[in-house]
């Protein structure tokens, strides 16, 4: 058993009031549902207003002759247990408050209800926000991060911004941007007209502090991290997600994995040459071919010469296992953080076909869609340092696996060819290596194999 | 095949023929339209070729013109209406707004409106009241419908075979001032994304957005500004609603400056929409805000007048003029 | 008031006359069949009202006393036939099989339409007045140039008589000989406005002035509606083109659950109509010409009943629709402005989500 409380619906679209005329029923009265309970009268007609419920009457809230408030308690009943009309509140009534308070009934939230619709929105008081957009999953503005190069292509920035530049007679192109993907603000700018020092009128130096940094957020294994100038002294970030499965894997790998590293430096001119007379090919629009794509071919060449590279070391039943297939991990850093994802069967991959898997991966990792299973099997793995700027790395050996090929930068250096110093495309391998079942011999012979391919890979892909 | 220097009106009638060719569905209503061929001769020879009941002269009701087009559509067919005069779809609006824009909506995805509502529209023909209106914002505004112009005999003959096939409902603007001009239509390639905005002309300087008929005064004003040193980037709209932002972006970002170009009144106007989603999108390359040259806010004047009401190269090239002067 | 010419085959008293142009066709079981129809119609009818009053729902228009109208034209279709209501032909939904709770989701303001119109041949409500007069037309020709045997049955008040679309379905089912029947309630009354404002002349005269048959019949005779409209809707089907039948009847509810008729007619009008309720001659018949007894009218009206707790249940139910829903079924392809918006609704949180 229950109480409802039926409140007194609009009955004339908009009205606030109607006066009781007549009632039907009596309080203690059995009333069935749809029964007549009383005539009310608005400006506009007498209306006789049915039960909702059955059940018997427990309190009329108003006599004949009283004028009651629409949206308020006209009559409460007592709803019996078995065969009472069910609860007439819709889905969108506000929620039950305390227990010794009768159920509200009837009506949308907040409207009141009239005789031509739901009625009006109740708009009295101060609404308060009751949604905020993400913030992370906000249409942005501009797309790609990294800072805007100076003077390259269109300035960006605010009317405002352009404004006091221009009464400063100062030239956008010549600043660099801080702003949000590198949007000029009103601090470059001022910024710079105190430090041009042209017609500003020369103002006292106060000493100062020196400045703080930059002003833009940076990426942090899947975090943003708060400028240096903004953010807090000591920051802590509980180990989750990628974070957690980075930090897990690396200690399991360094911990168990006896690494040992090889290195060399390639002449990989004629790569680059491939690459480019490639990109002239119209068959191949379309087809984005790197110069991972043919270091991808290098290693599977490798280990299809030295399989015992393509292996990894099985602790419980002590066994090196050696895979005569290649699950290809590649290195990708997102938006969360470190993944490696792979292609498999890389081994039965042409040019053409290694380029087409690799801008697949690629895509699927700028759009977060690189599946577990995507993600799970790596034999051997390639991580490229070169497009971070620098020359080579010590990786680290993803377990499960036995080896990882580390690219830095291909960069012009002085070579030394017939004797003569001349300019070359050099790029320099790292292939760290699990010593446990590779040894420095087999680690050599295959970076010296996937280097002589890298140094002339038309001569090796017709080599087979 | 190959192609063939046509006029936008014989584009046009080509265009219907083949798709009446193609899908026996295909159906054409409007007044006139049969024995006389239409008034701007667009359905000439259509009736007899495809016999009456798929060419058919309607009596003189637009409302019920297009009111019995939905119940064809909801039949299974494809009605293909004109209306005779921008000035006279007044009194379908109703059917259009009430009924072609909602019934896919009202019935969950059933109805299928696969109609196409032709009007010959803007001015420039020295007409008398009522036959130089621009109604294009109105359906603009109701969602439902698609609006799309033509400017050229080649997109014409592809736009109105593509906005046949489309199964939303499609108000097709023709410009009337443009209906004899000649032009190259490649009958075997259809332009790719015909509704996607077209660049007309390279430049650096603004970005000139048009649509229908003002495409060409904008291309003329963009000669003339060559010669006084400004460099102007026309673009053909196309597609009016939607409209595709991604071409008009790129070209705005790269100018930093744009003038949109219509011949409809500047208020509640395609002009102000592509403007007001421009401002929010190219916000921070803009050197200066989006200007419109447009109609005024008067009744289509007295033809006698109208080239003062119409944009001029002169008009434009001032909307030039003023959008440079906000300097940089 | 009544014309002469108005066809009946059934008195307010429940006795059989002779026409000279109609007989009733149908056995014992068949007119008890149509008495259920009207009985469960205007109980639902009636819960419906009910729920208004009681804040579940935003409008509802009532049938009351208009059943005969409704559902003899309603068993007179052919499977194939298409119908074209306007927002208040709750029989003629009941007898294409629409199910109650689908025809109350416009009123209870969740759907705009509420059913697949193909899955019953009922077109969705249109509450522009006269709009789908012109779009039967338009189905009629289309029925006309695919060459098969159906017929288009569509329907609108004295009131909306005078708007320009149904005039112009007139001329247009004339001129193109379409397989339309065109059927007039004339309840009277147009809200507050009567009859006598909207024509100087009956209405099924207007029929001849623009070229084809017209006929009047007593809205509350489900007998002679349901001849009238069976020989109507045949005649279109096999090629003999449009008819308007006038159904002469009484609105004895209010337009709307927001009306209030007592402000425009006077009482006694009223009562005069009540006495010639269409279920209550029909029962009578089976009393007294068929021996029915009064068990099989107590099922009919407990199987109203339920259908109407059922029916209040089944509104109750009904709840607000998850607000990301209105960017579906807008347009058949991909928009951006469709895309926008249903992004901005996800960003601010207010959907239940993916979509």
């Amino acid at each position: 058993m229950s109480q409802e409380v039926f409140l007194l619906p609009d009955v004339g679209e908009g009205l606030i009031e109607a006066e009781i005329v007549s009632w039907k029923v009596a309080v203690g009265d059995t009333v069935v549902l749809n029964q007549p309970l009383c005539d009310v009268e608005t400006a506009k007609a007498t209306v006789e207003l049915p039960s909702p419920y059955s059940g018997v009457v427990v309190a009329l809230h108003g006599n004949p002759g009283d004028m009651m408030e629409v949206h308020k308690p006209l009559i409460t009943f007592e709803v019996g247990g078995d065969g009472s009309a069910p609860a007439a509140a819709p889905a969108a009534a506000a929620p039950a408050p305390a227990a010794e308070e009768p159920k509200v009934s009837n009506s949308t939230e907040g409207r009141e209800a009239v005789l031509v619709g739901y009625g009006v929105a109740n708009e009295d008081g101060v609404a308060t926000r009751k949604n905020r957009r993400n913030g992370a999953s906000a249409t942005p503005v501009a797309a790609a991060p990294a800072a805007a190069p100076l003077s390259s292509g269109p300035v960006r920035t605010t009317p405002p911004v352009r404004l006091l530049a221009k009464q400063n007679g100062l030239d956008l192109s010549s600043i660099q941007g801080t702003g949000r993907d590198g949007i000029i603000t009103r601090a470059d700018v001022e910024r710079a007209l105190q430090g041009g020092g042209s017609t500003a009128p020369a103002a006292p130096r106060k000493p100062s502090a020196p400045k703080t940094g930059p002003t833009q957020s940076t990426r942090f294994v899947g975090h943003d991290l708060a400028p240096w100038a903004t953010g807090p002294k000591e920051e802590r970030i509980l180990a989750k997600g990628v974070l957690k499965a980075m930090a897990e894997a690396m200690v399991l790998s360094k911990t168990t994995i006896p690494h040992a590293g090889v290195w060399l430096k390639v002449d990989a001119t004629k790569t680059m040459e491939l690459i480019a007379g490639l990109k002239q090919q119209s068959s191949l629009e379309g087809v984005r071919i790197s110069p991972l794509t043919v270091i991808a071919l290098a290693v599977c060449d490798a280990a299809r010469h030295f399989p015992g590279i393509n292996s990894h070391w099985d602790d419980v039943t002590k066994e090196a296992v050696i895979k005569r297939s290649m699950t290809l991990g590649i290195a990708a850093d997102t938006n969360k953080g470190l993944i490696v994802p792979n292609i498999k069967e890389a081994d039965k991959l042409d040019l053409v076909g290694m380029a087409q898997e690799l801008n697949v991966l690629v895509d699927k990792v700028r759009a977060g869609t690189t599946s577990l299973a995507e993600m799970s099997g790596t034999s051997f793995t390639i991580t490229n340092v070169g497009p971070m700027g620098v020359d080579a790395a010590m990786a680290i050996i993803p377990p499960g696996s036995g080896a990882i090929l580390a690219v830095g930068q291909v960069a012009k250096a002085p070579w030394v060819v017939d004797d003569e110093i001349v300019v070359r495309q050099v790029v320099e391998l790292c292939l760290s290596f699990d010593h446990r079942m590779i040894d420095g011999a087999l680690a050599s012979k295959v970076l010296a194999h996937i280097g002589k391919f890298l140094s002339d890979p038309a001569a090796a892909i017709i080599a087979g | 095949m190959a192609t063939k220097t046509m006029t936008m009106a014989k584009a046009l009638n080509e265009g219907l023929r083949r798709a009446m060719e193609e899908n026996k569905k295909v159906l054409l209503i409007g007044e006139d339209i049969g024995k006389l061929g239409g008034v701007f001769r667009i359905t000439d020879g259509l009736q007899k070729d495809f016999g009456e009941d798929r060419v058919i002269d309607a009596p003189l009701a637009e409302s019920a013109i297009v009111g019995t087009s939905v119940g064809l559509a909801i039949r299974g067919y494809r009605p293909v209406v004109e209306m005779q005069f921008d000035g006279f779809v007044y009194p379908a609006f109703d059917q259009i707004v009430s009924q072609v824009a909602k019934l896919r909506k009202r019935s969950d995805g059933h109805y299928t409106m696969g109609m196409v509502i032709r009007l010959p529209f803007q001015g420039g023909i020295g007409a008398i009241e009522h036959h130089s209106e621009s109604p294009e914002g109105y359906f603009a505004a109701t969602a439902g419908l698609r609006v799309v112009s033509c400017s050229t005999p080649n997109d014409a003959y592809w736009m109105i075979q593509e906005s046949i096939k489309h199964d939303d409902p499609v108000i097709f603007c023709e410009p009337k001032s443009r209906y004899w001009e000649k032009g190259e239509v490649d009958l075997d390639n259809p332009p790719a994304n015909i509704f996607d905005a077209v660049v007309r002309r390279e430049g650096t300087d603004v970005t000139v957005i048009a649509y229908g008929a003002t495409v060409k005064t904008a291309l003329r004003a963009a000669d003339t500004a060559a010669v006084e040193g400004t460099s102007l980037e026309v673009i053909d709209l196309r597609g009016l609603s939607p409209f595709d932002t991604a071409t008009l972006e790129a070209s705005v970002k790269k100018t930093g400056r744009v003038v949109f170009v219509q011949e409809a009144p500047l208020t509640a106007s395609i002009g102000s929409d592509v403007i007001r989603q421009l401002t929010e999108k190219c916000f921070y390359s803009l050197q200066a805000p989006g200007l419109v040259v447009g109609g005024y806010h008067v009744p289509y004047p007295p033809t006698r007048i109208e080239e003062d009401y119409r944009p001029t190269v002169d008009r434009i090239l001032d909307g030039v003029d003023r959008v440079i002067g906000f300097g940089s | 008031m009544i014309d002469e010419e108005l066809v009946q085959l059934l008195t307010p008293e429940g006795e059989r006359v002779a026409h000279p142009e109609y007989e009733s066709t149908l056995s014992g079981e068949e007119i008890f069949g149509l008495y259920r129809d009207m009985t469960i119609v205007r109980r639902l009818c009636n819960e419906s009202t009910s729920l208004q009053r009681q804040g579940q729902l935003a409008l509802w228009a009532p049938i009351q006393g208009q059943e005969a109208c409704q559902i003899g034209p309603g068993r007179a279709l052919a499977p194939m036939d298409f119908t074209f209501p306007t927002y208040r032909e709750h029989g003629i939904a009941w007898c294409r099989g629409v199910e109650p709770k689908e025809m109350l989701r416009l009123f209870r303001a969740v759907s705009n339409g509420g059913w697949d119109p193909y899955k019953y041949r009922h077109s969705v409500p249109t509450i522009v007045l006269g709009n789908q007069a012109l779009n039967a037309v338009g189905y009629a020709m289309g029925i006309q140039r695919d060459g098969a045997e159906e017929a288009v049955l569509t329907f609108f008040g004295d009131g909306a008589s005078s708007q320009g679309d149904v005039l112009e379905s007139f001329v247009w089912a004339a001129s193109f000989n379409a397989p339309v029947v065109f059927l007039c309630q004339n309840n009277q009354w147009g809200i507050s406005t009567p009859m006598s404002v909207q024509s100087k002349i009956p209405l099924y005269h207007r029929a001849h002035g623009f070229g084809f048959p017209g006929i009047r019949v007593d809205g509350n005779d489900v007998l002679a509606m349901y001849e009238v409209s069976k020989r109507a809707l045949e005649n279109a089907r096999v090629g003999g083109g449009p008819t308007l039948i006038e159904a002469y009847t009484y609105r004895l509810g209010a337009h709307t659950t927001s009306d209030d008729p007592t402000r425009y007619r006077i009482d006694a009008e009223v009562e005069v109509w009540r006495h010639r309720d269409p279920i209550e001659r029909v029962k009578s018949l089976l009393v007294h010409e068929y021996k029915m007894k009064q068990s099989r009218f107590d099922e009919v009206a407990e199987e109203a009943e339920k259908l109407a707790l059922q029916l209040r249940e089944d509104v109750l139910a009904m709840d607000r629709p998850d607000p990301i829903t209105m960017f579906d079924n807008v347009y058949a392809d991909m928009h951006p402005l469709i895309e926008e918006g249903r992004q901005e609704m996800i960003d601010l949180g207010v959907t239940g989500g993916a979509h």
